[in-house]
């Protein structure tokens, strides 16, 4: 089903769509006011983009909006019918 | 991490990859075949057959967070961020002999280094990717334009001049008590609470087109700082056009008019002794009747006692100084630089856009010099206006009809109007564009960025509809919510190129690092040209912000407004400064 998912361009049409969504509501910006505010506290010589991700990672995963996650499950779901016609 | 890539200061390579790059000889080459772009604009990714579904060699997941693929023997493996996780990526370049440190990400064609755990970047290969992606097709003839080879970090010249503050030393203290005077008006008026340089204009008959786009001009901070510190100086202006001129029969400032006008007018003469009428502390209103007479022999078909459009005059005068300054001078300036007057410098800046063409990818790039941003409204619904059109044509892609059912529900913003002028745009069948690679017409892929920001930003909202089928004009009184605070990073040309090509050390936009520096990016709005009423009878007001309080010049009243009268009014032209040059500190001083 992922490989059917990719092989379509339905993966990425949604990443499009999800990536479109979160600049909208404004998680991207807030994403990066953190990040800031990490490189700013550790230095900007002395962080990785790895020590980064793992410290944004869970911060962001909480704060996406219930609507864009429900919009996607949506989105994700018709996919599912219409793939399995 | 460098946050500034564009501006060229690139980051120290790691030691794995100044390492790989000294024992292979040609250490990207097996990746350029690999190379995929999606269909013109998108972004780079790697795959070694363009069906391919990139897997994990180890653990065989197609889809984690980030797929790398070794440079050096092409096996591809997952990474997980968390320092304590496993991670495949990290085991393969540990496992390996020296050498495999340095994967290229599958899916955005960016360089990693697995043992440093960070984004590394190299020249060389930033290079070969935008290439790639700039001429997707490697048959082109033509070497892409937009591409100006690497610049060695030098070139990055510091135009900056670092502040020093002055204070006068016995001398010029001396000179500055001899040579001015107190200006009047100072105490015991009762308006004296109101900040210097507020005085309303008269109107001189269906003049508040006039008078509204002079009070935003007149409270400009550049334009402002221009003509109060004497750099055009009207008696010294005149001398020497009577110089040049017929030699001396006309008086110092009124007289001469009539004799050769074309010599005499000088709209920045005007503007200057406007300044100094209303900076002079005298609060009864003012009649620009010299600067209308100038105006109107500058530009003789608007000549008339009629009502006129407040943007085509802004344009006009910001025309008729520079005009008047390049014939003075005879520099052969280009109007692009915008060093060539005082109206260029404040106002101009320069647009980017970019055609690409759907059949082939080859991209055409122009910059256009622009002394303001005119935006269209966001359609709404039902609306069939030519905009709405265009865009239900390409509503057939989900992206972009995503983006417009996110537009059309709430209120209208500035902010969504420069998306929209910055958005990549599909020109449907009937407008193809021809493509110099392809030799046809084609459809086409257009994006406009802001290559330049200028020092103060005008928008105009584009109130007024001329439809020429209907052989109609209306105007669109529909709100426009705009911010008081803007960022104008996210329509840089740097920005949108960024997007469009990923995070790369690669010189996109040249010799112009500082355009797109963070600092010049946000503005702070000063003045708002508002429109009530009708196509043919309306009222042109201004709010001017001062000291951060609103002040609504309506022709010759002046008084002190809520911001939240100033939100909710009606704008037709906004103008926006750079927040450097935003003193809100000396304002308030200066009005104390």
């Amino acid at each position: 089903m992922a490989v059917k998912l990719i092989e379509t361009g339905e993966k990425e049409r949604l990443m499009e769509l999800l990536r479109e969504r979160l600049v909208d509501c404004g998680w991207k910006d807030e994403m990066k006011a953190l990040c800031r505010a990490v490189v700013k506290k550790k230095g900007r010589n002395n962080v990785t983009v790895d020590e980064l991700v793992h410290v944004i990672t869970p911060k962001g995963r909480a704060s996406v909006p219930d609507t864009i996650k429900a919009e996607l499950l949506q989105r994700i779901r018709t996919f599912l019918v219409s793939a399995a016609l | 991490m460098s946050p500034k890539i564009n501006a060229q200061i690139s980051p120290q390579p790691c030691p794995h990859l100044a390492e790989f790059r000294r024992t292979s000889t040609k250490p990207f080459l097996a990746l350029h075949s690999c190379l995929r772009i999606k269909p013109p604009g998108g972004r780079a990714a790697l795959r070694r057959d363009p069906d391919e579904v990139p897997r994990c060699g180890a653990c065989g997941l197609s889809s984690p967070s980030r797929l790398y693929a070794c440079v050096t023997c092409a096996a591809v493996s997952c990474h997980s961020t968390s320092a304590d996780d496993s991670s495949h990526a990290a085991v393969h370049a540990a496992s390996m002999p020296p050498g495999h440190q340095i994967a290229v990400d599958v899916d955005r064609a960016e360089l990693f280094c697995c043992a440093c755990r960070d984004q590394v970047y190299d020249r060389d290969f930033d290079a070969a990717v935008v290439i790639a992606q700039t001429a997707a097709s490697t048959l082109g003839a033509d070497p892409p334009p937009a591409i100006p080879s690497s610049h060695p970090e030098n070139l990055r010249k510091k135009r900056r001049v670092d502040y020093r503050p002055w204070a006068p030393d016995l001398r010029e203290r001396a000179l500055i008590g001899s040579c001015s005077g107190p200006i009047a008006g100072d105490a015991a008026d009762p308006s004296q609470d109101l900040p210097r340089g507020l005085r309303g204009l008269n109107n001189l008959g269906n003049t508040c087109f006039m008078n509204s786009v002079l009070q935003a001009l007149l409270h400009t901070p550049p334009l402002r700082n221009y003509f109060l510190s004497d750099r055009h100086n009207r008696f010294f202006c005149q001398k020497r056009n009577n110089g040049d001129g017929d030699g001396g029969a006309a008086g110092k400032r009124n007289g001469g008019n009539n004799g050769n006008k074309n010599a005499r007018i000088c709209l920045a003469c005007d503007m200057d002794a406007m300044f100094s009428a209303v900076f002079s502390g005298d609060r009864v209103p003012y009649s620009p009747a010299k600067f209308l007479y100038s105006w109107w022999q500058h530009a003789a078909n608007l000549a008339s006692y009629e009502q006129q459009d407040a943007h085509e005059f802004f344009i006009s005068m910001l025309d008729g100084i520079h005009e008047k300054v390049e014939k003075g001078r005879r520099e052969p300036d280009s109007e692009g630089n915008g060093d060539c007057c005082i109206a260029h410098k404040v106002f101009s800046g320069i647009l980017r856009s970019d055609v690409t063409c759907m059949a082939c990818g080859f991209t055409s790039t122009t910059y256009d010099p622009c002394i303001d941003i005119s935006l269209d409204l966001e359609p709404n619904q039902g609306v069939s206006n030519k905009t709405a059109t265009a865009t239900s044509n390409h509503s057939c892609n989900g992206e972009a009809d995503c983006m417009n059912s996110s537009q059309y529900c709430g209120t209208s913003t500035l902010t969504g109007c420069l998306k929209r002028f910055t958005r990549a745009e599909r020109l449907g069948a009937d407008q193809k564009f021809f493509c110099r690679q392809c030799q046809v017409r084609q459809e086409t892929l257009k994006q406009m960025s802001i290559r330049k920001l200028p020092l103060v930003s005008c928008f105009h909202i584009k109130r007024f509809e001329h439809s020429s089928t209907r052989k109609m004009s209306r105007k669109v009184d529909r709100y426009l919510q705009f911010p008081f605070s803007l960022d104008m990073s996210p329509y840089l040309s740097s920005t949108i190129l960024r997007s469009r090509f990923g995070n790369r050390i690669f010189p996109f936009d040249g010799d112009e690092p500082d355009a797109s520096d963070e600092l010049c990016s946000e503005f702070e709005l000063f003045a708002v040209v508002t429109h009530t009423g009708k196509l043919d009878a309306g009222h042109y007001v201004t709010y001017l912000r001062l000291s951060n309080r609103w002040y609504k010049c309506d022709d010759a009243w002046i008084t002190q407004v809520d911001e939240n009268i100033v939100r909710a009014a009606q704008c037709y032209m906004m103008f926006y400064v750079q927040k450097m040059l935003y003193y809100k500190a000396t304002d308030k001083q200066v009005a104390s």
